[in-house]
């Protein structure tokens, strides 16, 4: 042979990193080594999943390395087989195999039974194994019959051309010889073999992290873990020269292998949009019940419809049903239905909001027409590509959703797509420290040394696993739906969830081979507002929100003068800044005003010019005429995600298609490179319709420091929904809103404490926790609040439980009495004497504990009272009592602590929030507040911004990068020396100089 | 009888473009590999110390039986055991 290196070989044995912590390569890792490598294919077999099959085709394209689809299967018996695709056939039989062996057994540990593989050969070539496939086995332990046999069964189920005997060779002791007994058993049987290496990482050096990987999988330290590390490190991507000193009497068995890659010819599918037909009424077509539908809603939602929306719906119609989009909006129109009539909260979020038909089928809560939103941003005959539909549904019972769609269209054709958890930095460290057998601070470099040898390695290993993948979990709420059984599109697996069933394939590759997917997405928002609605349905008062016009003056001064705390999405610092400069006075106003506080405009300096050119400080303007129809509505700047599209197109001719990709490549961040195909193509468009360089140029540069983290108009419009409503029971009902704010915390921009204040100065009246009358949530009642069990943490379902049963079958009479009858922990009932859960017997907090240190009481034993010794401790102060409900509960019922200091802090010249309004521009003041929000936005260049709380309100705080650097805490209660900045009823105070009085945690839990 | 070096011998080998030994220096005569009988490598320990190495267990042309040891990381050849 003249050039040994260069014999023909690809390898069809290959894991990666999605074999879960038994690879150490991703796919495209592998695919970057095998182009280097000279190999003109490449396999990937991962252990009982296609979970990489989608990145590692799109990556094979651009190296131009023919992708081999394929799996190593754990079979029943603990044995393992290489099967690979042939074509489309073994697609459907490989997926199916896969969903196979992983619904019969637990997480991990995928089995598949031989009578199961007996029937789905078809289409699969079968390699028969590494050294714990069925043949190689059997040889080990000299069992030549079991070895015969096995083989035997897989030519007769799979046939002489589609079985091959692998042959591996790592250079352990044996493998000579088993490699020989291997081939004499593949001549007897008149079976081919070929050569594979059962790669598990691209490169040799890559060894440690294998073994690392596996160290982390069985949970062993590396010194314990013995025979479960590979002896060496021969399990990296080799060529064929590196493999023909170990086959040298068989150099066809590595050229075999190119043989077998010729026979692949599976490509897999793009552009599948495949969704189970909509169950339709007899007699119907979708086209004739779609219209059905909407002609039915159409004299409720436009009384007297007006010659333009019957126009309007027709046009849309022709165009939904040219597109083949009926069957989908139907579907989706369904799960809406299901969910209101459950009452569930839900809505259309993103770019249906254009579209009149979903508005009348109730999937979007936006009237297009009289918002002016465009149907051809959501389908139109140009656009290829079908547009997703996102449903946003009230939180706490998304997963109702979830299941009735899974009922509707079975568990073989509805499922969730999944998502990889990858290795993060800390979790990472924890990993290595483990393996290595070292304490963590071992790892941690102290500062100011040289890092030690191991800290060097076990960072290295650290950076190395950092974001490669670890688990498999389910997606929040995408759903994948198809017509065919799943398993014959892609692999499925049961979700750790009970009755779950997750797909193999992510988000990202869903979208990429195109298979609908459906984001039912949770909105805690959704679930308050529901709550909110249940809680005011009394006999005497109802409220629907969706009847709702938005019209309301009243709400529109709320939001205008920023008094928004606990509104969706206007309650931020930021918008409680722009708010009173706006005054939005009606609904676009609101669909503006959220759309102005992101990255994008914020980034691409919109939001002043906006805001002046709307307070009327300076002209609306142009850079060029051109520009003037896509960005009249937002008064010449660009606020909308659409705009983009729309500049370009009015600019540089750019399609719609083209806009879309300059839009995705503006929001890559992926720097000035990767723009410049776009930015040529933009001014020679520009150039064309005489529109020079320079002002193209200019023009360019707007769009890209506008980048692409916007609103579509669509979207904010959904959004406005929220906004106003949410508005609307704040002015209205703001207990109710409050009780529902609480109850469905996590959420928003505020702390609970913050929130409980706020509704406080607005005359609602907060009650404590009580023992005897709170329950498991917070509840409304005459009109007043009352904190309910779910702010003790730590109590959990089981000690609500136990509280609410005991209380059930008669009142506490004492402490006693709750202590015998919950059982709770001795902890948890100290902690509902400190929260003030038993104020209400008038008995002082502290003496109360002390009771409860001589009250002996267990579960199964009476309890015994010890002798009392008559000492008390002294009482709690009224401010100690507050301090305590607010570190346990997260938050207060009482007055902001500040309020008791005020008369010394007005004797001192201290200001408060509320006489902070009345110093004009410019003074010097001095104010004390305790911090609820400490932000340094990324955008802000080193400027912080402090909102300060007391008992009257909030306060803004602007810290400039030389004074945040001197910052002791971020949370306590800060004396802040300042000037007053007042500009169009926003105050903000700039400061000279910070002194924190007492640090301490982020208000609320 | 078998003699045995722990530590390993340091020898003199030629090898081959594929790592492969072809002669080995032994008491002032250099010997032909005729057969390599087994090999097989190791590699492993590298959180601690790396052990890099391939074991060849050969017969000469002069009639030795020899297991040689090559440190791959320093590309070094050790005498381990001599059969006799």
């Amino acid at each position: 042979m003249t050039e040994p290196w260069a014999t023909p070989y690809v390898e069809l044995h290959c894991h990666s990193a999605f074999s879960l912590c038994d690879g150490a390569s991703m796919p495209e890792e592998l695919l970057a080594r095998a182009a280097a490598l000279g190999m003109t294919a490449l396999a990937l077999t991962d252990h009982n999943a296609l979970y990489g099959a989608v990145p590692f085709v799109q990556a094979a394209q651009s190296y131009g390395i023919q992708p081999l689809l394929g799996a190593e299967l754990s079979m029943a018996d603990g044995s393992h087989l290489t099967l690979l695709v042939q074509d489309a056939a073994g697609w459907r039989n490989l997926c199916t195999l896969i969903s196979s062996a992983q619904a019969a057994a637990p997480k991990g540990q995928a089995a598949l039974e031989w009578e199961i593989l007996a029937r789905h050969t078809e289409g699969l070539v079968c390699l028969t194994g590494c050294r714990r496939g069925p043949l190689a086995a059997a040889l080990q332990r000299w069992d030549r019959t079991s070895a015969y046999r096995a083989a035997s069964w897989l030519r007769d189920h799979f046939g002489v051309g589609q079985t091959w005997v692998e042959l591996q060779h790592h250079l352990h002791p044996g493998d000579d010889l088993l490699v020989q007994d291997l081939i004499a058993l593949a001549q007897h049987l008149g079976l081919g073999y070929v050569v594979t290496n059962n790669v598990h990482y691209a490169r040799r050096d890559q060894q440690p992290l294998h073994d690392l990987l596996t160290a982390i999988r069985t949970r062993t330290p590396l010194e314990s873990a013995g025979l479960r590390l590979r002896a060496n490190s021969e399990y990296y991507l080799k060529q064929g020269g590196r493999l023909l000193p170990l086959f040298r009497a068989h150099p066809q068995a590595l050229t075999a292998s190119l043989k077998i890659a010729e026979r692949c010819t599976f490509q897999l599918q793009y552009g599948l949009h495949d969704l189970p037909a909509f169950p339709l009424p007899p007699g119907c077509t979708t086209e004739s019940y779609l219209r059905q539908l909407c002609a039915r809603a159409l004299p409720l939602r436009y009384p007297g419809a007006a010659e333009r929306v019957r126009q309007q719906l027709a046009h849309e119609l022709r165009v939904i049903t040219r597109a083949g989009m009926g069957n989908y909006m139907l579907i989706v129109w369904d799960m809406v239905q299901f969910a209101r009539a459950q009452g569930i909260r839900c809505q259309g979020r993103g770019s249906a909001a254009n579209s009149l038909v979903a508005f009348l089928l109730g999937i979007s809560p936006i009237d297009p027409l009289a918002h002016d939103l465009v149907f051809e941003r959501f389908l139109s005959d140009e656009r290829p590509a079908l547009p997703d539909i996102d449903l946003d549904i009230a939180a706490d019972r998304r997963d109702e959703l979830i299941q009735y769609v899974v009922q509707r269209y079975g568990p073989q054709h509805a499922a969730l797509a999944c998502t990889f958890s990858t290795f993060q930095q800390r979790s990472a460290l924890r990993d290595v420290a483990a393996a290595l057998d070292l304490p963590l601070d071992q790892l941690l470099a102290t500062e100011g040394s040289r890092p030690s040898a191991t800290q060097t390695l076990a960072h290295q290993l650290i950076d190395q696993l950092t974001s490669l993948p670890r688990h498999v979990g389910q997606h929040s709420g995408g759903m994948v739906l198809t017509r065919a059984p799943l398993a014959q599109r892609l692999p499925t697996e049961p979700a750790a969830m009970a009755s779950r069933t997750v797909v193999q394939w992510d988000k990202q590759a869903l979208e990429t081979v195109g298979l609908v997917k459906i984001d039912l997405l949770g909105l805690r928002m959704l679930a308050a507002l529901s709550e909110a609605e249940q809680l005011l349905a009394t006999p005497a008062t109802s409220v629907e929100l969706d009847q709702l016009t938005f019209d309301d003056p009243l709400v529109y001064e709320l939001i205008a003068r920023a008094d928004t705390i606990g509104v969706f999405q206007v309650e931020s610092r930021a918008q409680a800044q722009i708010l009173p400069r706006f005054q939005p006075r009606c609904f676009a106003d609101l669909i503006v005003a959220i759309s102005l506080i992101r990255p994008g405009p914020i980034q691409g300096e919109m939001v002043h010019p906006y805001l002046r050119r709307r307070m009327g400080i300076e002209p609306v303007s142009y850079l060029h005429p051109t520009l003037e129809p896509a960005l009249r509505e937002t008064l010449g700047v660009i606020l909308f995600q659409e705009q983009v599209l729309k500049v370009a197109r009015d600019v540089a001719g750019f399609t719609p298609g083209a806009g879309e990709q300059l839009r995705r490549a503006l929001g890559s961040g992926r720097g000035a490179a990767a723009l410049d195909p776009f930015r040529l193509a933009f001014l020679a468009g520009a150039l064309a319709r005489g529109i020079a360089e320079p002002l193209a140029t200019v023009i360019f540069e707007k769009l890209r420091a506008f980048g692409g983290y916007s609103f579509p108009k669509s979207h904010a419009a959904a959004f406005a929904v929220i906004v106003y409503q949410s508005a609307w029971l704040k002015q209205y009902h703001p207990a109710a809103f409050l009780t529902a704010l609480l109850n469905n915390q996590p959420m928003g921009f505020w702390p609970p404490a913050v929130l409980v204040r706020d509704a406080r100065r607005r005359g609602v009246i907060v009650q404590p926790l009580d023992i005897q009358i709170s329950a498991a949530r917070c509840t409304l009642a005459q009109g007043a609040v009352r904190l309910g069990l779910n702010y003790v943490s730590r109590l959990g379902a089981e000690g609500v439980q136990r509280i609410m049963a005991a209380r059930a079958a008669q009142p506490f009479t004492d402490l006693r009495d709750c202590c015998r009858r919950t059982r709770l922990p001795r902890s948890m009932i100290e902690q509902l004497i400190l929260a003030g859960a038993f104020d209400a017997w008038g008995i002082e907090r502290r003496a109360l504990l002390w009771q409860f240190g001589t009250l002996e009481y267990t579960a199964d034993t009476m309890d015994l009272v010890a002798e009392d010794d008559g000492s008390a401790p002294p009482p709690l102060a009224e401010w100690e009592a507050a301090d305590l409900q607010a570190r346990l509960l997260g938050v207060t019922t009482g007055d902001h602590p500040l309020a008791r200091w005020r008369a010394i802090l007005d004797a001192r010249g201290v200001q408060s929030s509320r006489s902070l309004l009345d110093c004009p521009d410019g003074m010097r003041v001095t104010l004390i507040g305790t911090v609820v929000v400490h932000q340094a936005p990324p955008t802000a260049k080193g400027v912080r911004f402090i909102t300060l709380e007391d008992e009257f309100g909030l306060s803004n705080v602007i810290v400039q990068p030389w004074l945040a650097g001197r910052l002791t805490a971020t949370y306590g209660t800060f004396e802040v020396l300042g000037i007053v900045q007042r500009a169009s009823g926003v105050t903000n105070i700039v400061a000279t100089k910070i002194t924190v009085l007492g640090s301490g945690a982020k208000a609320g839990p | 009888m078998t003699r045995c070096w722990p530590a390993g011998l340091p020898v003199a080998v030629e090898q081959d473009t594929l790592a492969a030994p072809q002669t080995v220096a032994w008491a002032g005569r250099r010997h032909r590999v005729a057969t390599i009988l087994e090999r097989w490598r190791i590699d492993e320990g590298w959180w601690r110390r790396r052990v890099w190495r391939e074991v060849f267990v050969l017969l000469t042309t002069s009639g030795l039986l020899l297991e040689l040891v090559h440190d791959l990381r320093g590309n070094s050849w050790y005498l381990q055991r001599l059969y006799d």
